[in-house]
Protein backbone atom coordinates (compact mmCIF):
# COMPACT_ATOMS: atom_id res chain seq x y z
CA UNK A 1 0.00 0.00 0.00
CA UNK A 2 1.42 3.21 -1.09
CA UNK A 3 -0.78 5.28 1.73
CA UNK A 4 1.47 3.43 4.25
CA UNK A 5 4.53 5.19 3.94
CA UNK A 6 2.92 8.73 3.15
CA UNK A 7 0.79 8.35 6.89
CA UNK A 8 4.09 7.48 8.37
CA UNK A 9 5.35 10.82 6.84
CA UNK A 10 2.72 12.71 8.15
CA UNK A 11 2.62 11.39 11.63
CA UNK A 12 6.32 11.88 11.96
CA UNK A 13 6.00 15.85 10.66
CA UNK A 14 2.81 16.04 13.04
CA UNK A 15 5.03 14.55 16.06
CA UNK A 16 7.85 16.76 15.93
CA UNK A 17 5.88 19.89 15.38
CA UNK A 18 4.19 18.82 18.84
CA UNK A 19 7.91 18.19 20.86
CA UNK A 20 8.77 21.91 18.94
CA UNK A 21 5.58 23.00 20.62
CA UNK A 22 6.28 21.44 23.74
CA UNK A 23 9.69 23.07 24.47
CA UNK A 24 8.37 26.25 23.47
CA UNK A 25 5.94 25.80 26.16
CA UNK A 26 8.05 24.38 28.61
CA UNK A 27 10.50 27.86 27.67
CA UNK A 28 7.68 30.05 28.37
CA UNK A 29 6.47 28.63 31.36
CA UNK A 30 10.20 28.68 32.58
CA UNK A 31 11.04 32.33 32.13
CA UNK A 32 7.28 33.05 33.63
CA UNK A 33 8.00 31.10 37.41
CA UNK A 34 11.55 32.92 37.14
CA UNK A 35 10.10 36.12 36.70
CA UNK A 36 7.47 35.42 39.50
CA UNK A 37 10.39 34.10 41.46
CA UNK A 38 12.55 37.53 40.97
CA UNK A 39 9.29 40.31 41.76
CA UNK A 40 8.46 37.92 45.18
CA UNK A 41 11.72 38.38 46.10
CA UNK A 42 12.63 41.74 45.70
CA UNK A 43 9.48 43.12 46.26
CA UNK A 44 8.25 40.79 49.17
CA UNK A 45 11.69 39.47 50.82
CA UNK A 46 13.91 42.36 50.35
CA UNK A 47 10.90 44.73 51.29
CA UNK A 48 9.20 43.51 54.34
CA UNK A 49 11.12 44.40 57.75
CA UNK A 50 10.51 40.81 58.96
CA UNK A 51 11.77 41.98 62.52
CA UNK A 52 8.68 43.82 62.97
CA UNK A 53 6.20 40.78 61.50
CA UNK A 54 4.98 39.15 65.07
CA UNK A 55 4.51 35.85 65.35
CA UNK A 56 1.51 33.94 64.48
CA UNK A 57 -0.19 34.81 67.49
CA UNK A 58 0.00 38.11 67.18
CA UNK A 59 -1.26 38.12 63.62
CA UNK A 60 -4.35 36.50 65.03
CA UNK A 61 -4.91 38.58 67.82
CA UNK A 62 -4.23 41.71 65.54
CA UNK A 63 -7.16 40.11 63.06
CA UNK A 64 -9.21 39.92 66.26
CA UNK A 65 -8.95 43.51 66.82
CA UNK A 66 -10.49 44.19 63.24
CA UNK A 67 -13.30 42.01 64.03
CA UNK A 68 -14.39 43.24 66.98
CA UNK A 69 -16.72 45.70 65.16
CA UNK A 70 -17.58 49.14 66.56
CA UNK A 71 -21.06 49.42 66.16
CA UNK A 72 -21.32 52.11 68.35
CA UNK A 73 -19.49 54.44 65.69
CA UNK A 74 -22.10 53.57 63.02
CA UNK A 75 -24.76 56.74 63.81
CA UNK A 76 -22.16 59.13 63.48
CA UNK A 77 -21.57 57.47 60.14
CA UNK A 78 -24.54 58.63 57.93
CA UNK A 79 -23.24 61.97 57.82
CA UNK A 80 -20.16 61.32 55.97
CA UNK A 81 -21.71 58.53 54.47
CA UNK A 82 -24.12 61.10 52.92
CA UNK A 83 -20.98 63.25 52.07
CA UNK A 84 -19.70 60.61 50.14
CA UNK A 85 -22.94 60.45 47.99
CA UNK A 86 -23.09 64.14 47.44
CA UNK A 87 -19.50 64.13 46.37
CA UNK A 88 -19.84 61.26 43.76
CA UNK A 89 -23.10 62.46 42.72
CA UNK A 90 -21.85 66.46 42.19
CA UNK A 91 -18.65 65.19 41.08
CA UNK A 92 -20.60 63.11 38.39
CA UNK A 93 -23.14 66.15 37.22
CA UNK A 94 -19.93 68.65 37.12
CA UNK A 95 -18.22 65.97 35.21
CA UNK A 96 -21.25 65.47 32.51
CA UNK A 97 -21.13 69.24 32.08
CA UNK A 98 -17.27 69.63 31.90
CA UNK A 99 -17.50 66.68 29.27
CA UNK A 100 -19.57 68.64 26.41
CA UNK A 101 -16.41 69.97 24.66
CA UNK A 102 -14.68 66.54 24.91
CA UNK A 103 -17.72 65.11 23.47
CA UNK A 104 -18.47 67.60 20.45
CA UNK A 105 -14.70 67.68 19.74
CA UNK A 106 -13.97 64.29 19.84
CA UNK A 107 -16.63 63.11 17.50
CA UNK A 108 -14.89 62.97 14.32
CA UNK A 109 -18.18 63.61 12.40
CA UNK A 110 -19.20 66.66 14.92
CA UNK A 111 -15.64 68.07 15.50
CA UNK A 112 -15.31 71.65 14.28
CA UNK A 113 -11.97 71.44 13.64
CA UNK A 114 -10.55 68.31 13.05
CA UNK A 115 -7.06 68.15 13.01
CA UNK A 116 -6.63 70.21 16.22
CA UNK A 117 -10.15 69.69 17.82
CA UNK A 118 -9.94 66.03 17.94
CA UNK A 119 -6.31 65.59 19.24
CA UNK A 120 -7.36 68.34 22.02
CA UNK A 121 -10.44 66.00 23.11
CA UNK A 122 -8.32 62.88 23.05
CA UNK A 123 -5.77 64.15 25.27
CA UNK A 124 -8.54 65.25 27.50
CA UNK A 125 -9.76 62.07 27.89
CA UNK A 126 -6.75 60.44 28.54
CA UNK A 127 -5.82 62.96 31.19
CA UNK A 128 -8.68 62.39 32.95
CA UNK A 129 -8.48 58.86 32.83
CA UNK A 130 -4.65 57.78 33.32
CA UNK A 131 -4.54 59.89 36.34
CA UNK A 132 -5.81 58.53 39.66
CA UNK A 133 -8.47 59.90 41.50
CA UNK A 134 -6.30 59.87 44.41
CA UNK A 135 -4.33 62.04 42.72
CA UNK A 136 -6.28 64.04 41.07
CA UNK A 137 -7.47 65.03 44.86
CA UNK A 138 -3.96 65.62 46.12
CA UNK A 139 -4.07 68.12 43.14
CA UNK A 140 -7.28 69.38 43.84
CA UNK A 141 -6.78 69.34 48.01
CA UNK A 142 -3.53 71.66 46.60
CA UNK A 143 -5.41 73.90 44.95
CA UNK A 144 -8.34 74.63 47.03
CA UNK A 145 -7.69 73.16 50.30
CA UNK A 146 -9.21 70.09 52.47
CA UNK A 147 -12.60 69.49 51.97
CA UNK A 148 -15.57 67.82 49.95
CA UNK A 149 -14.87 70.88 47.06
CA UNK A 150 -11.51 68.89 45.98
CA UNK A 151 -12.97 65.45 46.13
CA UNK A 152 -16.05 66.99 43.72
CA UNK A 153 -13.45 68.90 41.23
CA UNK A 154 -11.42 65.50 41.83
CA UNK A 155 -14.64 62.84 40.84
CA UNK A 156 -15.81 65.62 38.09
CA UNK A 157 -12.29 65.18 36.47
CA UNK A 158 -11.61 62.05 36.45
CA UNK A 159 -15.24 61.07 35.35
CA UNK A 160 -14.85 63.36 32.22
CA UNK A 161 -12.88 60.29 30.13
CA UNK A 162 -15.02 57.76 30.19
CA UNK A 163 -18.26 59.18 29.79
CA UNK A 164 -16.83 61.30 26.74
CA UNK A 165 -14.77 58.45 24.77
CA UNK A 166 -18.23 56.28 25.05
CA UNK A 167 -20.27 59.42 24.17
CA UNK A 168 -18.36 60.50 21.27
CA UNK A 169 -18.12 56.96 20.05
CA UNK A 170 -21.73 56.71 20.18
CA UNK A 171 -22.34 60.11 18.30
CA UNK A 172 -19.64 58.53 15.48
CA UNK A 173 -22.14 55.67 15.44
CA UNK A 174 -25.26 57.05 14.59
CA UNK A 175 -27.89 57.30 11.25
CA UNK A 176 -26.69 60.51 9.30
CA UNK A 177 -30.03 60.24 7.73
CA UNK A 178 -31.96 62.07 10.91
CA UNK A 179 -29.00 64.47 10.27
CA UNK A 180 -29.65 65.18 6.72
CA UNK A 181 -33.34 65.55 6.96
CA UNK A 182 -32.78 67.96 9.71
CA UNK A 183 -30.33 70.39 7.65
CA UNK A 184 -33.21 69.46 4.74
CA UNK A 185 -35.97 71.67 6.48
CA UNK A 186 -33.56 74.63 7.38
CA UNK A 187 -33.03 73.66 10.99
CA UNK A 188 -29.27 75.12 12.26
CA UNK A 189 -26.50 73.02 14.14
CA UNK A 190 -27.92 73.22 17.34
CA UNK A 191 -31.20 72.17 16.04
CA UNK A 192 -29.67 69.58 14.23
CA UNK A 193 -27.75 68.62 17.37
CA UNK A 194 -31.31 68.64 19.43
CA UNK A 195 -33.43 67.09 16.77
CA UNK A 196 -31.43 64.51 14.79
CA UNK A 197 -28.34 63.34 17.01
CA UNK A 198 -29.12 63.52 20.86
CA UNK A 199 -32.12 61.34 20.84
CA UNK A 200 -29.89 58.65 18.86
CA UNK A 201 -27.43 58.51 21.54
CA UNK A 202 -29.32 59.66 24.59
CA UNK A 203 -30.06 56.06 25.94
CA UNK A 204 -26.31 54.96 25.33
CA UNK A 205 -25.28 58.27 27.36
CA UNK A 206 -27.39 57.65 30.14
CA UNK A 207 -26.48 54.25 30.75
CA UNK A 208 -22.75 55.35 30.83
CA UNK A 209 -23.39 58.24 33.02
CA UNK A 210 -25.49 55.78 35.78
CA UNK A 211 -22.04 53.42 35.40
CA UNK A 212 -19.85 56.37 35.92
CA UNK A 213 -22.02 57.73 39.06
CA UNK A 214 -21.77 54.49 40.85
CA UNK A 215 -17.99 53.52 40.52
CA UNK A 216 -17.70 57.48 41.38
CA UNK A 217 -19.64 56.13 44.63
CA UNK A 218 -16.28 54.06 44.88
CA UNK A 219 -14.09 56.50 44.37
CA UNK A 220 -15.72 58.86 46.57
CA UNK A 221 -15.47 57.11 49.26
CA UNK A 222 -11.91 56.36 50.05
CA UNK A 223 -10.70 60.25 48.58
CA UNK A 224 -11.50 61.31 52.58
CA UNK A 225 -7.49 59.28 52.58
CA UNK A 226 -6.21 62.81 51.33
CA UNK A 227 -8.69 64.93 53.08
CA UNK A 228 -11.31 65.71 50.68
CA UNK A 229 -13.76 64.30 52.79
CA UNK A 230 -16.76 61.61 53.39
CA UNK A 231 -15.93 58.17 54.74
CA UNK A 232 -12.29 57.70 53.60
CA UNK A 233 -12.22 60.75 56.34
CA UNK A 234 -13.70 58.64 59.28
CA UNK A 235 -11.63 55.62 57.81
CA UNK A 236 -8.41 57.43 57.99
CA UNK A 237 -9.07 58.58 61.80
CA UNK A 238 -9.75 55.34 63.12
CA UNK A 239 -6.96 54.08 61.51
CA UNK A 240 -4.80 56.80 63.39
CA UNK A 241 -6.34 56.65 66.72
CA UNK A 242 -5.70 51.83 66.31
CA UNK A 243 -9.52 52.01 66.59
CA UNK A 244 -9.38 48.26 64.93
CA UNK A 245 -13.10 47.94 65.05
CA UNK A 246 -13.88 51.32 63.62
CA UNK A 247 -11.71 50.87 60.56
CA UNK A 248 -13.66 47.69 60.09
CA UNK A 249 -17.06 49.32 60.83
CA UNK A 250 -16.59 52.40 58.46
CA UNK A 251 -15.36 49.11 55.72
CA UNK A 252 -18.88 47.87 56.14
CA UNK A 253 -20.43 51.14 55.56
CA UNK A 254 -18.71 51.71 52.08
CA UNK A 255 -19.47 48.22 51.33
CA UNK A 256 -22.81 49.20 51.82
CA UNK A 257 -23.05 52.40 50.00
CA UNK A 258 -21.77 50.78 47.14
CA UNK A 259 -24.24 47.96 47.15
CA UNK A 260 -26.74 50.82 47.19
CA UNK A 261 -24.87 52.68 44.41
CA UNK A 262 -24.94 49.32 42.65
CA UNK A 263 -28.79 48.69 43.09
CA UNK A 264 -29.63 52.06 42.59
CA UNK A 265 -27.35 51.77 39.10
CA UNK A 266 -29.20 48.45 38.13
CA UNK A 267 -32.97 50.08 38.26
CA UNK A 268 -32.18 52.99 36.67
CA UNK A 269 -30.69 51.54 33.85
CA UNK A 270 -33.12 48.83 33.88
CA UNK A 271 -36.00 51.59 33.67
CA UNK A 272 -34.46 53.20 30.22
CA UNK A 273 -33.36 50.50 28.14
CA UNK B 1 -41.55 82.44 -14.44
CA UNK B 2 -40.13 79.17 -13.46
CA UNK B 3 -40.20 78.46 -9.85
CA UNK B 4 -36.33 76.45 -10.24
CA UNK B 5 -33.75 76.90 -13.18
CA UNK B 6 -30.82 75.13 -13.04
CA UNK B 7 -28.02 75.49 -15.44
CA UNK B 8 -24.92 73.70 -16.64
CA UNK B 9 -24.60 72.46 -13.33
CA UNK B 10 -21.15 70.37 -13.01
CA UNK B 11 -20.31 67.81 -10.22
CA UNK B 12 -17.07 66.05 -8.94
CA UNK B 13 -17.48 64.74 -5.12
CA UNK B 14 -13.72 65.45 -5.27
CA UNK B 15 -11.24 67.24 -7.12
CA UNK B 16 -9.41 64.02 -8.69
CA UNK B 17 -12.63 61.98 -9.06
CA UNK B 18 -15.07 61.45 -11.98
CA UNK B 19 -17.65 64.14 -13.04
CA UNK B 20 -20.74 62.73 -11.53
CA UNK B 21 -23.31 65.41 -13.84
CA UNK B 22 -21.69 66.86 -16.61
CA UNK B 23 -23.39 69.82 -17.52
CA UNK B 24 -27.47 69.67 -16.11
CA UNK B 25 -29.82 72.56 -17.12
CA UNK B 26 -33.41 72.78 -16.74
CA UNK B 27 -36.56 74.74 -15.66
CA UNK B 28 -39.55 74.09 -13.27
CA UNK B 29 -42.46 75.58 -13.39
CA UNK B 30 -45.24 76.29 -10.50
CA UNK B 31 -47.36 73.06 -12.17
CA UNK B 32 -44.99 70.39 -12.94
CA UNK B 33 -45.09 67.42 -11.73
CA UNK B 34 -41.53 66.35 -13.03
CA UNK B 35 -39.67 62.79 -12.80
CA UNK B 36 -36.10 61.86 -13.31
CA UNK B 37 -35.29 59.05 -14.05
CA UNK B 38 -32.22 56.99 -15.45
CA UNK B 39 -30.23 54.38 -14.19
CA UNK B 40 -28.99 53.54 -11.15
CA UNK B 41 -25.62 55.58 -10.15
CA UNK B 42 -27.23 57.87 -13.21
CA UNK B 43 -26.71 61.02 -11.08
CA UNK B 44 -30.38 61.03 -9.91
CA UNK B 45 -29.63 61.50 -6.12
CA UNK B 46 -27.19 64.16 -6.57
CA UNK B 47 -29.20 66.18 -8.93
CA UNK B 48 -31.58 66.41 -6.53
CA UNK B 49 -29.31 67.28 -3.50
CA UNK B 50 -27.67 70.01 -5.15
CA UNK B 51 -30.81 71.83 -5.50
CA UNK B 52 -30.79 72.15 -1.49
CA UNK B 53 -27.37 72.38 -1.40
CA UNK B 54 -27.25 68.89 0.39
CA UNK B 55 -24.16 68.41 -1.79
CA UNK B 56 -22.34 71.25 -3.13
CA UNK B 57 -22.00 71.71 -6.62
CA UNK B 58 -18.49 71.97 -8.48
CA UNK B 59 -19.96 74.64 -10.98
CA UNK B 60 -22.90 76.17 -12.66
CA UNK B 61 -26.03 77.85 -11.60
CA UNK B 62 -29.02 77.29 -9.31
CA UNK B 63 -32.23 79.69 -9.20
CA UNK B 64 -34.37 78.89 -7.12
CA UNK B 65 -37.59 81.51 -5.40
CA UNK B 66 -35.47 84.14 -7.54
CA UNK B 67 -32.13 83.43 -4.90
CA UNK B 68 -28.88 82.17 -6.14
CA UNK B 69 -28.57 78.89 -4.25
CA UNK B 70 -24.61 78.53 -4.78
CA UNK B 71 -23.78 82.08 -3.40
CA UNK B 72 -25.86 81.85 -0.49
CA UNK B 73 -24.13 81.96 3.16
CA UNK B 74 -25.83 80.00 5.79
CA UNK B 75 -28.92 81.89 7.52
CA UNK B 76 -30.37 82.29 3.84
CA UNK B 77 -29.10 79.06 3.07
CA UNK B 78 -31.34 77.73 5.93
CA UNK B 79 -34.14 80.17 4.48
CA UNK B 80 -34.66 78.50 1.27
CA UNK B 81 -34.15 74.95 2.82
CA UNK B 82 -37.23 75.76 4.94
CA UNK B 83 -39.38 76.63 1.89
CA UNK B 84 -38.15 73.58 -0.15
CA UNK B 85 -39.61 69.98 1.68
CA UNK B 86 -37.29 66.94 1.17
CA UNK B 87 -39.01 63.14 1.04
CA UNK B 88 -36.48 60.71 1.04
CA UNK B 89 -35.93 56.99 0.39
CA UNK B 90 -35.58 55.86 3.34
CA UNK B 91 -37.62 58.23 5.17
CA UNK B 92 -34.89 59.95 7.52
CA UNK B 93 -37.12 60.12 10.93
CA UNK B 94 -35.88 60.49 13.91
CA UNK B 95 -37.02 56.91 15.36
CA UNK B 96 -36.94 57.55 18.49
CA UNK B 97 -39.47 60.37 18.97
CA UNK B 98 -42.77 60.33 18.10
CA UNK B 99 -44.76 60.55 15.08
CA UNK B 100 -46.17 64.34 15.80
CA UNK B 101 -42.70 65.12 17.07
CA UNK B 102 -41.15 63.81 13.78
CA UNK B 103 -43.72 65.99 11.81
CA UNK B 104 -43.10 69.04 14.06
CA UNK B 105 -39.47 69.18 13.28
CA UNK B 106 -40.35 70.05 9.70
CA UNK B 107 -40.91 73.43 11.20
CA UNK B 108 -37.85 73.64 12.93
CA UNK B 109 -36.86 76.58 10.12
CA UNK B 110 -39.02 78.93 11.75
CA UNK B 111 -38.79 78.25 15.54
CA UNK B 112 -36.19 79.52 17.70
CA UNK B 113 -33.40 77.18 19.38
CA UNK B 114 -35.05 77.89 23.25
CA UNK B 115 -38.17 76.66 21.60
CA UNK B 116 -36.70 73.72 19.53
CA UNK B 117 -34.71 72.71 22.49
CA UNK B 118 -38.04 72.61 24.88
CA UNK B 119 -40.05 71.16 21.89
CA UNK B 120 -42.18 74.30 22.42
CA UNK B 121 -43.98 74.79 19.16
CA UNK B 122 -46.61 77.29 18.42
CA UNK B 123 -50.44 76.44 18.53
CA UNK B 124 -51.01 77.09 14.46
CA UNK B 125 -48.04 74.41 14.37
CA UNK B 126 -49.34 72.18 16.40
CA UNK B 127 -52.81 72.45 14.73
CA UNK B 128 -51.61 72.22 11.19
CA UNK B 129 -49.41 69.39 11.95
CA UNK B 130 -53.01 67.28 13.30
CA UNK B 131 -54.31 67.98 9.91
CA UNK B 132 -51.55 67.27 8.15
CA UNK B 133 -51.18 63.92 9.60
CA UNK B 134 -55.35 63.79 8.98
CA UNK B 135 -54.34 64.40 5.57
CA UNK B 136 -51.41 61.37 5.30
CA UNK B 137 -53.96 59.22 7.24
CA UNK B 138 -51.99 58.97 10.04
CA UNK B 139 -54.53 60.22 12.70
CA UNK B 140 -54.36 57.19 14.77
CA UNK B 141 -50.64 57.20 15.07
CA UNK B 142 -49.93 60.43 16.48
CA UNK B 143 -48.05 59.36 19.44
CA UNK B 144 -46.67 56.58 18.53
CA UNK B 145 -43.38 56.18 18.54
CA UNK B 146 -41.65 56.66 14.27
CA UNK B 147 -40.32 53.14 14.51
CA UNK B 148 -43.48 51.57 15.69
CA UNK B 149 -44.78 52.27 12.14
CA UNK B 150 -44.71 50.28 8.90
CA UNK B 151 -42.60 51.60 6.04
CA UNK B 152 -45.55 52.88 3.62
CA UNK B 153 -47.17 54.97 7.54
CA UNK B 154 -42.77 56.20 7.83
CA UNK B 155 -43.08 57.53 4.44
CA UNK B 156 -46.15 59.36 5.27
CA UNK B 157 -44.92 60.86 8.09
CA UNK B 158 -41.71 61.96 5.90
CA UNK B 159 -44.69 63.67 3.83
CA UNK B 160 -46.12 65.49 6.60
CA UNK B 161 -42.91 66.54 7.74
CA UNK B 162 -42.20 68.18 4.34
CA UNK B 163 -45.59 69.95 4.26
CA UNK B 164 -45.41 71.28 7.60
CA UNK B 165 -42.66 73.43 6.05
CA UNK B 166 -45.62 75.10 4.06
CA UNK B 167 -43.30 73.90 0.83
CA UNK B 168 -42.92 75.94 -2.27
CA UNK B 169 -41.05 72.95 -4.46
CA UNK B 170 -41.12 69.67 -3.12
CA UNK B 171 -37.84 67.46 -4.01
CA UNK B 172 -38.32 63.76 -3.61
CA UNK B 173 -35.37 61.17 -3.60
CA UNK B 174 -36.64 57.86 -4.78
CA UNK B 175 -39.88 57.69 -2.10
CA UNK B 176 -41.47 54.63 -3.12
CA UNK B 177 -38.08 52.56 -3.23
CA UNK B 178 -38.33 51.21 -0.02
CA UNK B 179 -41.78 50.16 -0.40
CA UNK B 180 -43.62 46.78 -1.81
CA UNK B 181 -45.39 47.48 -5.65
CA UNK B 182 -48.83 48.26 -3.73
CA UNK B 183 -47.41 50.53 -0.88
CA UNK B 184 -45.50 52.60 -3.02
CA UNK B 185 -48.80 52.80 -6.04
CA UNK B 186 -50.43 54.15 -3.10
CA UNK B 187 -48.27 56.66 -1.79
CA UNK B 188 -47.35 57.92 -5.44
CA UNK B 189 -50.96 59.18 -6.13
CA UNK B 190 -50.83 60.58 -2.23
CA UNK B 191 -48.07 62.72 -3.42
CA UNK B 192 -49.76 63.35 -6.68
CA UNK B 193 -52.53 64.03 -4.94
CA UNK B 194 -51.27 66.40 -2.00
CA UNK B 195 -49.10 67.96 -4.89
CA UNK B 196 -51.98 69.13 -6.45
CA UNK B 197 -53.96 70.60 -3.31
CA UNK B 198 -50.95 72.47 -1.78
CA UNK B 199 -50.17 73.67 -5.24
CA UNK B 200 -46.50 72.93 -4.53
CA UNK B 201 -44.58 71.49 -7.75
CA UNK B 202 -42.70 68.49 -7.76
CA UNK B 203 -39.35 67.04 -8.34
CA UNK B 204 -38.62 63.39 -8.37
CA UNK B 205 -36.40 61.08 -8.39
CA UNK B 206 -37.89 57.71 -9.56
CA UNK B 207 -36.49 54.27 -10.55
CA UNK B 208 -39.61 52.71 -11.79
CA UNK B 209 -40.27 53.88 -15.25
CA UNK B 210 -43.88 52.70 -14.87
CA UNK B 211 -44.82 54.39 -12.00
CA UNK B 212 -42.92 57.58 -13.66
CA UNK B 213 -45.29 57.13 -17.22
CA UNK B 214 -48.14 56.84 -14.87
CA UNK B 215 -48.02 59.51 -12.17
CA UNK B 216 -46.00 62.45 -13.43
CA UNK B 217 -46.52 65.45 -16.53
CA UNK B 218 -42.99 65.46 -16.99
CA UNK B 219 -39.62 64.27 -17.32
CA UNK B 220 -35.97 63.88 -17.39
CA UNK B 221 -33.87 61.10 -18.59
CA UNK B 222 -30.48 60.68 -17.39
CA UNK B 223 -27.91 58.58 -17.95
CA UNK B 224 -24.03 58.88 -16.82
CA UNK B 225 -24.99 62.24 -15.53
CA UNK B 226 -25.81 63.64 -18.90
CA UNK B 227 -29.25 64.67 -19.45
CA UNK B 228 -31.21 62.66 -22.31
CA UNK B 229 -34.54 63.66 -22.37
CA UNK B 230 -36.45 67.05 -21.10
CA UNK B 231 -40.12 66.72 -21.89
CA UNK B 232 -43.61 66.12 -21.33
CA UNK B 233 -44.23 62.82 -20.54
CA UNK B 234 -46.32 62.34 -23.52
CA UNK B 235 -43.49 62.74 -25.76
CA UNK B 236 -41.78 59.73 -24.22
CA UNK B 237 -41.47 56.66 -25.73
CA UNK B 238 -40.28 53.26 -26.26
CA UNK B 239 -37.04 54.17 -27.85
CA UNK B 240 -36.02 57.38 -25.91
CA UNK B 241 -36.38 55.11 -22.95
CA UNK B 242 -34.41 52.46 -24.79
CA UNK B 243 -31.20 55.17 -25.08
CA UNK B 244 -31.32 56.02 -21.75
CA UNK B 245 -31.29 52.68 -20.35
CA UNK B 246 -29.16 51.76 -22.50
CA UNK B 247 -26.03 51.23 -20.19
CA UNK B 248 -28.11 49.31 -17.86
CA UNK B 249 -29.04 47.04 -20.13
CA UNK B 250 -25.51 45.94 -21.09
N1 LIG C 1 -21.09 61.07 -1.34
C1 LIG C 1 -20.53 60.59 -2.48
N2 LIG C 1 -19.18 60.55 -2.60
C2 LIG C 1 -18.60 60.07 -3.73
N3 LIG C 1 -19.28 59.57 -4.76
C3 LIG C 1 -20.63 59.58 -4.70
C4 LIG C 1 -21.31 60.08 -3.56
N4 LIG C 1 -22.65 59.95 -3.76
C5 LIG C 1 -22.77 59.39 -4.99
N5 LIG C 1 -21.57 59.17 -5.56
C6 LIG C 1 -21.34 58.59 -6.90
O1 LIG C 1 -22.01 59.38 -7.83
C7 LIG C 1 -22.61 58.59 -8.84
C8 LIG C 1 -24.08 58.92 -8.96
O2 LIG C 1 -24.72 58.55 -7.77
P1 LIG C 1 -26.22 58.94 -7.46
O3 LIG C 1 -26.40 60.38 -7.63
O4 LIG C 1 -26.57 58.38 -6.13
O5 LIG C 1 -26.99 58.17 -8.61
P2 LIG C 1 -28.50 57.65 -8.66
O6 LIG C 1 -29.27 58.33 -7.60
O7 LIG C 1 -28.95 57.99 -10.05
O8 LIG C 1 -28.45 56.18 -8.46
C9 LIG C 1 -22.35 57.14 -8.45
O9 LIG C 1 -21.28 56.67 -9.24
C10 LIG C 1 -21.95 57.22 -7.02
O10 LIG C 1 -21.02 56.23 -6.71
MG1 LIG D 1 -30.30 57.56 -5.92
Amino acid sequence: MTAVPHMDQRLDAFLAGRRRGKTTRTLIYLVIALLVIWSVKTTIVDDTDWERLGSVSDVLASIGNFLAIDWGLMPDLWQPALETIMVATLGTVLGVISCIPAIWFGALNISPFPPITYPIARLMMTLSRSIHEIVWALFFVAAVGLGALAGVLAIAVRSIGFIAKMSAEAIEDLDPRPVEAIRAVGGNEFQVFIYAILPQVLPVMVGVIIFEWEINIRRSSVLGLVGAGGLGLVFFRQLNTFNEGGVTAVILAILLLILFGELVSYFVRKAII
Amino acid sequence: MPILSVSDLKVRYSTSGPEILKGISFDVEPDDFFAIIGPSGAGKSTLIRCINRLVKPTSGKIMLYGDDVLRLGARELRRVRRSTGMIFQEFNLVNRMSVMDNVLSGRLGHVGNLRALFRQFSRQDIARALSVLDRVGLSDHVDKRADELSGGQRQRVGIARALMQDPKLLLLDEPTSSLDPKISREVMALIVEIAKEYRVPVLCNIHDVKLAMEFCNKMIGLQDGVKMFDGPTSAMNEGKLNDIYAMEVL
